[in-house]
């Protein structure tokens, strides 16, 4: 995971209107922002086209981002950002695919059974504590960064994150 | 697909954001954005008195209740613009808790301010006139509210608002304070009744106003 005093300095380039910068920042956030992006949508293919649309809003909304705020909770809003816009268009079509996509597993449960029980057991967990559980466990957000992300408050992120762990080791000891 | 693999940046979106890479400058805090507002806040808040003169009842009011109760009205107008501001930057979105308590700190400080104001001094209309000043008064509220909303409107779409009729909803309430603040140092109904069909009536369509703008200009200011 990129440094994030690396990332702010990226960005600060990026705004300069450097190219490398640019890809610089698409090869440190692409992977994660792709991990985020299948969790909430649960489809690959989907979630890779997400992924363009969200560097795409990124570069619209590159003046926004101020020098000195971490990266990864701004960029990440957008790509929910995207997500949310894509599923509002979406609920007017038939759902495209039912398939098990390969969900990040937060390091702690790692061990209790193989990657594919634990995703599966993963997609069980209700989406919003999904959500939390996945930023905190897994790209090492705050509790406050979570909250100003999905709009709660850090107590709330908190919560939502203690309880999918809760429940996510609850699926494991069913299956 | 796994995750481990390599992602790389693939030239259509690569050659799309190098044909639209021009420098740009950041955008400054939401507590030094929304101080370009002053001025506009400041003419609100004297430009009444100046044209109209200040309310018949202000020596029974006293300071506290005249000047004092709208300095504090528009300030809680401009913490609500830079709500709307800050709600306007991904990543740093509001809480549901917070946004809901602006909007009651708004309307239990309003409530406050009228409630007392017609314990000190309680004034009311003649009926003849009802029509004639609840016209005036929310017409004038909504029309003075309209430079803050503007310019608070385009400060935001210059932003990237996720949630635009939020941040609409906070900057319309903002200026409808703002121009309540001065408003009400002219008016002298004090009548609960008035107050609340026409000057919160006013604030209520300024916040109105601000969702539809907001949801409008969304982009336009990228």
């Amino acid at each position: 995971m990129s440094d994030a005093r690396d990332l702010e300095a990226l960005m600060t380039r990026y705004q300069r209107g450097e190219i490398e910068a640019f890809d610089e920042l698409y090869r440190a956030l692409a992977r994660p922002l792709l991990q985020y992006l299948t969790a909430l949508c649960r489809d690959s293919v989907q979630a890779r086209d997400l992924l363009q649309d969200a560097f795409l809003q990124m570069h619209r909304a590159r003046r926004s981002y101020r020098p000195g705020l971490p990266v990864r909770p701004w960029v990440f809003a957008i790509a929910r950002h995207v997500w949310l816009m894509d599923r509002r268009t979406r609920s007017r079509r038939p759902a495209a695919s039912n398939e098990l996509p390969d969900l990040p597993v937060p390091a702690e449960v790692e061990r209790l059974a193989d990657r594919q029980a634990l995703a599966r057991a993963l997609s069980n967990v209700t989406a919003d504590r999904r959500e939390a559980l996945l930023l905190h466990h897994v790209w090492g957000f705050s509790f406050a960064e979570i909250g100003q992300l999905l709009g709660i408050r850090a107590d709330a992120a908190k919560l939502r994150s203690s309880r999918g762990m809760a429940d996510l080791r609850r699926e494991l000891r069913t299956q | 697909m796994t995750f481990d693999e390599n992602i790389p940046a693939p030239d259509a979106l690569r050659a799309r954001i190098a044909q639209d890479l021009a420098p740009v400058s950041p955008l400054p805090p939401p507590s030094r954005r929304v101080l370009v507002l002053l001025p506009i806040a400041l003419s609100l808040l004297y430009g009444s008195v100046w044209i109209f003169g200040l309310r018949r009842d202000a020596p029974a009011l006293g300071l506290l209740l005249t000047w004092g109760a709208s300095l504090a009205e528009m300030c809680l107008g401009l913490i609500l613009c830079a709500a709307a501001l800050r709600e306007a930057v991904p990543g740093t979105t509001l809480s549901r808790r917070m946004i809901g308590g602006a909007f009651v700190t708004s309307v239990l400080g309003v409530v406050l301010v009228t409630w007392l104001t017609w314990l000190t001094s309680p004034t009311r209309i003649a009926p003849e006139a009802l029509a004639w000043v609840w016209t005036a008064c929310l017409g004038a509220t909504v029309l003075t509210a309209l430079p803050p909303l503007a310019f608070t409107g385009w400060l935001v779409a210059r932003a990237f608002p996720l949630r635009p009729a939020i941040a609409g909803a906070l900057y319309g309430l903002g200026s409808g304070l703002m121009a309540d603040a001065g408003w009400r140092l002219f008016c002298h109904f004090s009548d609960p009744t008035h107050v609340f069909g026409a000057h919160v009536v006013g604030i209520a369509v300024a916040c109105g106003v601000g969702v539809g703008l907001a949801k409008g200009m969304r982009g336009t200011g990228r």
